[in-house]
């Protein structure tokens, strides 16, 4: 083996922020449906310890192996609309605690699916648990909720879209004392993928296995200084974007291939099967660890600024293309995130004016995943953030793509002023939302959006 | 060549030159000798090999030795030759299981290697391969290590922390596959290993 590769390895993993930011267990809960949510509740328990009781203790062994940090340890479980079909509010709440309880006996960071896929229909089911929704993340510590409104061959649920914009005011509304915090642990999508193993969106699809291993790598640190290098080696003025966004996918194949080894071995070790690796550029709030931070040294003076939609075009792709290569499957959300309050730059981005939703948006339809961890003014009404889900929806839809929306009305505060989550939530300024009240009849018609055509593709 | 032959292993050092390999390798050859491996590494100039080879068994050290010597005899520069026959069985360090790689940086200083091989020894770790570097001004020791012979890798760990505070290194000990998952095209994937 070459030193230079030794070397390179070790500073990757020790100075350039490498690690891999979610092992996530899926586990399908479809066989707890018990006569009442109490015994289902203790199915679940049961269910969730015996699969699960090994698995912070297997990433800590590997990682220590590696010497590779496993940042998060989560589950992901069945959309518990599917579980708890039959119930009413409060026994998906009872649901709710008890996965709350498995989650911590287990020691896990957080876990996935009190969640329901709404994008064709509505069952009595999915209305109870989307009613539950705001009690549940407001008296839980771990648990984590998405719903599907739409999809590229059923079209958007708009009423579902509307009734969510309600949803959305009332988690943060609940949780007014933390800043809104419980709508970040609650998000939205289109075309929601059933392996995704990072949260908020996590759920364990109907079409996996029982039990399945995946995991989400990070690493944008790491192509940043990738990036630094190559540019301070060769000089800007010799470089095309061709070049860098080789470099990109140089460095993504070794970023993905720590997931893929680490994944692989902890499903060996717990003998389940292994699912994808998820190729998503995850930022954290840590100095070092930011998408936004790349797109600057890509050449933006101030994200958001002409440009900044290209360059995560060719950012996403090229992550891709290093990372499929470098992974037997590879799934899930797999693009760049953009999640405001998490990436240091985006955040200072969003504090300066360079940045605001509406070019956010047009990001997201080149990038993963959405219009994430964006704190928006608590006084934003409930019908326009349901326009603001529709309109990412409808990106969603018609690119075939998954999208998702993760906004937190922060009770109280107003455009420009701070608010801070803690932790890997982070902490931005408020974002301005223009227009706002001029949606409310767009969102008062419901019913649904169509299905897209699949020809005519302009 | 006969079923009967013995393995020999030669060292060779000397200041690097065209043709060192050539005239070694082809003095072997009039000896009937079979090189089974071999290595060579030239640092500031001046080189080293070592092979290993095979011979028939009417081809005895000794004989070696004096064709060796004519080589030397003739070349511009002196070469170091050694001649050693392998007793026993040939040692593998194949087993991929227990291969780590140890990094030590600090800054430079006397008796820098001599402390991590030290602690190597404490420990019975083998030292499969070594090199040292320079990086970003500090002295960089990476070493290639077996830890079949540890009662307890987790124990190793423990004792490497407190190795690295005590002489100002920082020390990580990483199992092989991460570097070859990162480096390589195919993924070190074997089946469940014994723990």
């Amino acid at each position: 083996m070459r030193s230079e590769d030794i070397l390179k390895t070790v500073e990757m993993i020790q100075k350039e922020n490498l690690d891999v930011r979610a092992v996530t267990m899926g586990i399908s809960l479809l066989d707890c449906h018990r006569a009442d949510a109490k015994q289902t509740s203790q199915a679940i328990i049961e269910k969730i310890t015996r699969h699960a009781g090994k698995l912070v203790q297997t990433c800590e062994q590997i990682s220590s192996e590696y010497a590779v940090p496993v940042v998060n340890k989560r589950i992901s479980v069945t959309p518990i609309a599917h579980v708890g079909a039959g119930f009413d509010a409060a026994g998906f709440i009872h649901i709710a605690h008890a996965l709350d309880e498995a989650a911590t006996l287990v020691g896990i960071d957080i876990l996935g699916g009190y969640s329901a896929d709404v994008a064709n229909g509505v069952t009595s089911g999915d209305t109870e648990l989307i009613n539950s929704i705001p009690e549940a993340l407001s008296t839980t510590q771990k648990i984590c909720s998405s719903v599907n409104v739409g999809s590229t061959r059923a079209g958007i649920n708009m009423d579902a879209v509307a009734r969510l914009g309600q949803v959305i005011k009332e988690l943060s509304e609940r949780s007014a004392g933390s800043g809104g915090f419980a709508a970040a642990k609650f998000v939205v999508f289109t075309n929601q993928p059933g392996d995704n193993p990072f949260m908020a969106g996590a759920i364990h699809g109907l079409d996996q296995h029982e039990v399945v291993i995946n995991v989400g790598v990070s690493g944008p640190g790491v192509i940043a200084r990738a990036l630094e290098r190559r540019i301070a080696n060769d000089g800007a003025e010799n470089l095309g974007l061709h070049d860098l966004a080789e470099e990109i996918k140089e460095t993504a194949f070794r970023v993905t291939r720590c997931g893929e080894l680490i994944g692989r071995r902890v499903a060996a070790e717990l003998k389940i099967p292994f699912g994808v690796v998820d190729l998503s550029l995850a930022p954290t709030p840590n100095v070092g660890d930011s998408v936004g931070e790349i797109m600057m040294i890509l050449g933006m003076d101030a994200i958001g600024a002409p440009g900044t939609t290209a360059i995560v075009a060719m950012l996403n792709d090229a992550v891709k293309k290093g990372g499929a290569f470098a992974s037997q499957s590879v799934g899930g959300l797999s693009g760049a995130f953009i999640p405001v309050c998490e990436d240091r730059y985006l955040a200072d981005a969003v504090r300066n004016g360079s940045l605001g939703l509406e070019k956010l948006e047009a990001m997201t339809s080149v990038c993963s995943v959405g219009l994430d961890m964006i704190a928006i003014p608590g006084s934003v009404d409930a019908a326009t953030i349901s326009a603001i889900i529709a309109d990412e929806m409808a990106i969603g839809m018609i690119n075939g793509k998954t999208t998702a929306v993760r906004l937190i009305p922060v009770p109280g505060k107003e455009a420009g002023e701070f608010v801070a989550f803690g932790g890997l939530f982070g902490e931005s300024t408020i974002a301005p939302v223009r227009s706002v009240g001029k949606s409310g009849r767009f969102i008062a018609f419901g019913g649904k959006i169509p299905a897209p055509i699949h020809s005519l593709k302009n | 060549m006969s079923t009967q032959s013995i393995e020999y292993i030669i060292s060779i050092t000397s200041q690097d030159r065209i043709g060192i390999v050539y005239e070694i390798s082809s003095a072997l050859a009039e000896l009937a000798g079979n090189i089974a491996d071999s290595r060579q590494s030239v640092m500031c100039g001046y080189y080293t090999m070592i092979l290993r080879a095979s011979f028939p068994e009417a081809v005895t050290r000794k004989m070696i030795e004096a064709k060796l010597a004519e080589v030397d005899q003739k070349s511009s520069t002196p070469l170091n030759i050694l001649v050693n026959s392998i007793d026993g069985p040939l040692t593998s360090s194949d087993n991929l299981e227990n291969r780590y790689v140890l990094t030590a940086s600090g800054a430079d200083q006397i008796g820098f290697v001599a402390r991590v091989a030290g602690f190597c020894v404490k420990h019975q770790i083998n030292i499969l391969d070594l090199s040292t570097t320079l990086s970003h001004g500090e002295f960089v020791m990476m070493l290639e290590v077996d830890l079949s012979r540890c009662t307890s890798i987790n124990g190793v760990r423990t004792a490497l922390v407190d190795f690295g505070r005590e002489n100002h290194l920082r020390v990580v000990l990483q199992h092989h596959d991460i570097f070859k998952a990162v480096n390589e095209i195919s993924l070190p994937i074997r089946p469940k290993r014994e723990q």
